[in-house]
């Protein structure tokens, strides 16, 4: 997190500037419930007719998603396409390992709807792999296994370690692409980045970088960026520095089945409209799972559904935080499961959570990390953390004993620091001796208002937890407690007074989630 | 440490402001009617053989593919237009070898390239950074055509112009005429689908360019620097598709279109030597009937030297440097300045606000890139703007294609530029 300057805002003008917030109602509340893209967007996959008639067909059209349904099969198969190859020349392109600039030359000479078929083995590039077409697939002959920098007979691994500076692996932009049964290895930035795009479906892929705990890897694993129906599935990620999986700036992504370990985030949901997080395995990194709008992104993420996923043992020691920086994920303490920061409509069910040495569960107002409105004005003001259901779930415990596992740093992950000097006092004076497995910031709907205890409606109820768990949940009202430990004679006491713990099933947080409820995907 | 930020009503203002500017935005700005027009950014596959009309490429896969691609509306695009574009216009022939073309004689082995007439070699005012390679540059205007003016943004070509630029290594910078490599020519074409980008890699006995779509890595290119200290580096020959992740704006529905970066009236407003006249550029232009509209001199905006303290102030000369360096990125409409909301465009970098970078934190700069906001006003040590210009290091520095090297003279000039503002803190 940013350091946290609330404490430095008076009181009475926070007040005075937050009541203003009320005004820009006409944010993008029409988007909120419906399938804001299918209607404008696209033609519809089950209908459609390419032959030179695409002109008029689409125009206006405001059920196409509705008339998918019958006629396809699978949630991601339902989605609105773009561009269709149906009834295009389709062709493929075999390339061997040595064919590496062979493959370049194709690549950059793409006629519509092309499948690269890789063989077996190892393939080294000195520069990335540059897609700027429509209708791509490239499909390789397996994503091996992890640790392998070098294709076997039955794995594809495309090798970045020798590469020039600054490049990607796989680099795409374009409408219907897919990429499959492969690894990519070492890439300079990112493995696989995918902008702009439509119709993306990633496949049993593996990114890796070959040293773990490395700042100097590569930022993101697998990275599409401001596209929109977006499929990430049977996946694996690895020592990246920043996500391992990332989806960004996105509307409509499905994340399944996923493997992100090693890495800083293992899986990053950011800036989302609409995602759909599945029976994925957060494990080893510094925070497993995370969902989070940044500042000044015109994306106001929301409807994010997280199911069944495995977010435990995230201990991994930070080592994207090697100096103070505005990088969200580098200022995240080590231990934590899962941070939901300036997101809404977010509900969390059939998970496993536990080992995680900070908390499981942290709720998070963008204000914590951008305490100026106007730096959120781009996404409608979408700071507020707000409507987060958390129901149905095991903690198995373990959790929030350790705070960035003992070694907090004031400078570089400036929440951490607050969190273990609470729970410092907190274990050492009050018996309390972890965290609970939900920290909620207290600070939406800012400003903070202590007769309304639960007014950005966090629902946590239903959930399987250790015997030994006590409260479950804790209002950590940060901003007092900031404003307690950060001035010139810190006052512990006084900043434990501030939190307040809450039961599984106490109210007010034992409420039902929120409606409409989430229909995804 | 921070002071208290919030400066009361002052900030309410603008927040009022800002609410009410939000409202009228609109938040989606999503691709509607997709096909119409069509998208693709890089026509696909472009025709080897002249004279065949593009309809019959794309016969009964999307009428009209090519009509609407180019036009991408307002801003910087401006370039190609749908009026140019239409089923009947023969596309440029790509050849395989730079002198299939026709547009020089001799060879970098023989007396070096010539241009023929018609190619008509310019010098921007201040160029690109490109790891100091030398560049020559010529743009061709087929016959009985004309490019039209345009004061901010780059020269409307018509369909069949030709831009080429050949990158070049000297032994030595200090004595740049004398030893020189060359390393590669690329070539835009402007096709009647749109803007077309071919990279052409010099063989080493220096007589002949080959395509080469996919690019290169030329290993271990040696120089002495003006300082007289050697360098050794890799260079990029950067494939097609990457050539568009510079030469691109936005279209309304998001989709890149490739379009020319320094063909612009204020880098080409300075006078070139020709045969033994020195003449300004554009006015050369308007003179052999190749441009039109061009108002009289007084009238054309010019970018200085931004590296010539006699031609203008350090503020216009540092933003200049940005303005040909960064600012096809970091534009709102190119990609990478959608998602970074960094600016640095002439026009944007008029008002040093927060889109410009001053106090701006990055929305995902990641770690170590040497502070927290990208210029912090009176001291580029702490700024992420400088670093990532000064750092060699892969994955940090920036643009990210083209350089492999610092530009020393432009870290200068940046750090001098962001210690001039008068300082101040940022929250």
């Amino acid at each position: 997190m940013r350091c946290l300057p609330l404490p430095y805002a008076p009181r009475a003008v926070l007040v005075a500037l937050l009541g203003l917030l009320a005004l820009p109602a006409c944010s993008d509340e029409e988007d909120d419930t419906g399938t804001p893209d299918a209607g404008q967007q696209v033609r519809d996959a089950g209908t459609q007719n390419d032959a030179g008639t695409d002109a008029g067909t689409d125009a206006g059209t405001q059920d196409d998603a509705g008339t998918d349904a019958g006629t396809d099969a699978g949630s991601s198969a339902a989605w609105p396409v773009d561009f269709s190859c149906e009834g295009k020349e389709q062709r493929t392109l075999t390339f061997n390992a040595g064919q590496e600039q062979e493959l370049q030359n194709a690549v950059n000479d793409l006629a519509e709807c092309t499948t690269l078929q890789l063989g077996a083995g190892t393939f080294h590039f000195n520069n990335a792999i540059t897609i700027r077409q429509n209708g791509i697939t490239i499909v390789g002959a397996g994503k091996g296994t992890k640790g392998e920098g070098t294709g076997g007979t039955a794995s594809t691994v495309l090798d970045f370690s020798n590469a020039v500076g600054n490049s990607n692996g796989i680099d795409v932009v374009g409408k219907l692409f897919t990429v499959k049964d492969l690894a990519i290895w070492n890439a300079k930035k990112d493995g696989l980045r995918i902008e702009n795009s439509t119709n993306v479906f990633i496949q049993r892929i593996r990114t890796e970088w070959a040293q773990e705990n490395q700042e100097s890897n590569g930022k993101y694993g697998i990275y599409p960026v401001k596209s929109t129906y977006v499929l990430v599935e049977d996946c694996e990620a690895y020592n990246a520095a920043d996500a391992g999986i990332y989806v960004g700036q996105t509307r409509r992504a499905i994340v399944r089945r996923n493997v992100a370990k090693q890495n800083v985030a293992g899986i990053e949901i950011e800036n989302t409209k609409y995602a759909f997080v599945e029976g994925n395995t957060a494990v080893d990194n510094t925070t497993g799972l995370v969902v989070f709008d940044l500042p000044g992104n015109p994306i106001k993420g929301t409807d994010i559904l997280v199911v069944g996923n495995t977010i435990t043992g995230n201990n991994r020691p930070n080592f994207a935080s090697v100096q103070a920086s505005s990088s969200t994920v580098s200022q995240v303490p080590a231990g934590t499961g899962t941070f939901i920061l300036a997101s809404r409509r977010v509900e969390l069910t059939g998970n496993t959570w536990g080992d995680n040495n900070t908390v499981d569960i942290a709720v998070l107002s963008g204000l914590a990390i951008e305490p100026d409105p106007t730096q959120w004005q781009a996404g409608f003001f979408n700071f507020n953390s707000s409507d987060v259901y958390v129901h149905g779930n095991t903690f198995i415990g373990g959790s929030g004993d350790s705070v960035d596992n003992g070694t907090p740093d004031a400078e570089r992950r400036p929440l951490g620091a607050l969190v273990y000097a609470v729970y410092g006092y907190g274990a050492a004076t009050q018996g309390v001796t972890h965290v609970e497995h939900l920290l909620w910031d207290g600070i939406d709907p800012a400003p903070r208002n202590e007769t309304r205890l639960n007014g950005a409606n966090i629902c946590f109820t239903g959930n399987a937890l250790p015997a030994t768990t006590q409260a479950s949940l804790v209002d950590f009202d940060l901003q007092a407690v900031s404003g307690h430990l950060r001035s010139s004679t810190p006052k512990l006491p006084e900043a434990w007074n501030e939190t307040r713990r809450y039961a599984q099933g106490a109210a007010p947080f034992n409420c039902s989630g929120f409606t409409p409820g989430l229909a995804l995907p | 440490m921070r002071t208290p930020f919030f400066p009361g009503l002052g900030l309410a203002a603008v927040l009022l402001t800002a609410a009410v500017v939000s409202c009228s935005g609109g938040e989606d700005p999503e691709p509607s009617g997709v096909d119409a027009g069509d998208s693709t950014p890089d026509a696909g596959t472009p025709p080897v053989d002249s004279g065949t009309p593009d309809a019959g490429e794309d016969a009964g896969v999307d009428a009209g593919v090519d009509s609407g691609t180019p036009d991408a509306g307002e801003g910087d695009a401006g370039t190609p237009d749908a009026g140019d574009a239409g089923p009947g216009l023969p596309s440029v022939a790509i050849p395989d070898t730079l002198s299939g073309f026709g547009l020089f004689t001799g060879s970098p082995a023989d007396g070096g390239l010539q241009p023929v007439e018609g190619n008509i070699p310019y010098e921007p005012t201040t160029p690109l950074f490109s790891d100091y390679a030398l560049k020559s540059r010529t743009l061709y205007v087929p016959p009985g055509k004309t490019a039209g003016y345009h004061a901010r943004d780059v020269l409307d070509l018509p369909v069949g112009s030709i831009i080429t630029k050949t990158f070049s290594f000297p032994a030595d910078l200090r004595e740049p005429e004398k030893d020189v490599r060359a390393i590669e020519t690329r070539v835009l074409v402007r096709q009647p689908g749109g803007w077309e980008a071919y990279p052409y890699l010099w063989n080493a006995a220096q007589t002949e360019a080959t395509k080469a779509s996919g690019g290169a890595v030329v290993p271990g290119i040696q120089l002495i620097d003006e300082a007289g200290v050697t360098r050794t580096f890799d260079y990029l020959v950067p494939s097609r598709n990457q050539c568009t992740k510079c030469h691109h704006v936005l279209d309304s529905a998001k989709n890149q279109v490739m379009v020319p970066i320094g063909v612009k009236a204020r880098y080409l407003n300075r006078d070139h030597v020709y045969g033994a006249q020195a003449a300004n550029q554009l006015q050369h232009l308007a003179g052999l009937g190749k441009l039109s509209g061009l108002p009289s001199l007084d009238e054309v905006p010019r970018a200085p030297d931004a590296f010539n303290p006699d031609e203008a102030n350090l503020d216009t000369r540092a933003r200049t440097y940005l303005d040909i360096n960064c600012a096809h990125c970091h534009n709102p409409k190119s990609t990478a300045g959608d998602t970074s909301r960094l600016f640095l465009d002439i026009a944007s970098t008029e008002t040093l606000n927060l889109n410009a970078g001053v106090c701006k934190r990055p929305g995902s700069a990641g770690s170590g890139v040497g502070g927290e906001f990208d210029i912090v006003p009176g001291d580029h040590s702490v700024s992420i703007l400088w670093y990532r210009l000064d750092t060699e290091e892969s994955g940090k520095m920036m643009p990210e294609l083209g350089r492999a090297l610092r530009h020393d003279q432009a870290s200068r000039l940046i750090a001098d530029w962001i210690d001039a503002m008068p300082a101040r803190a940022c929250e």
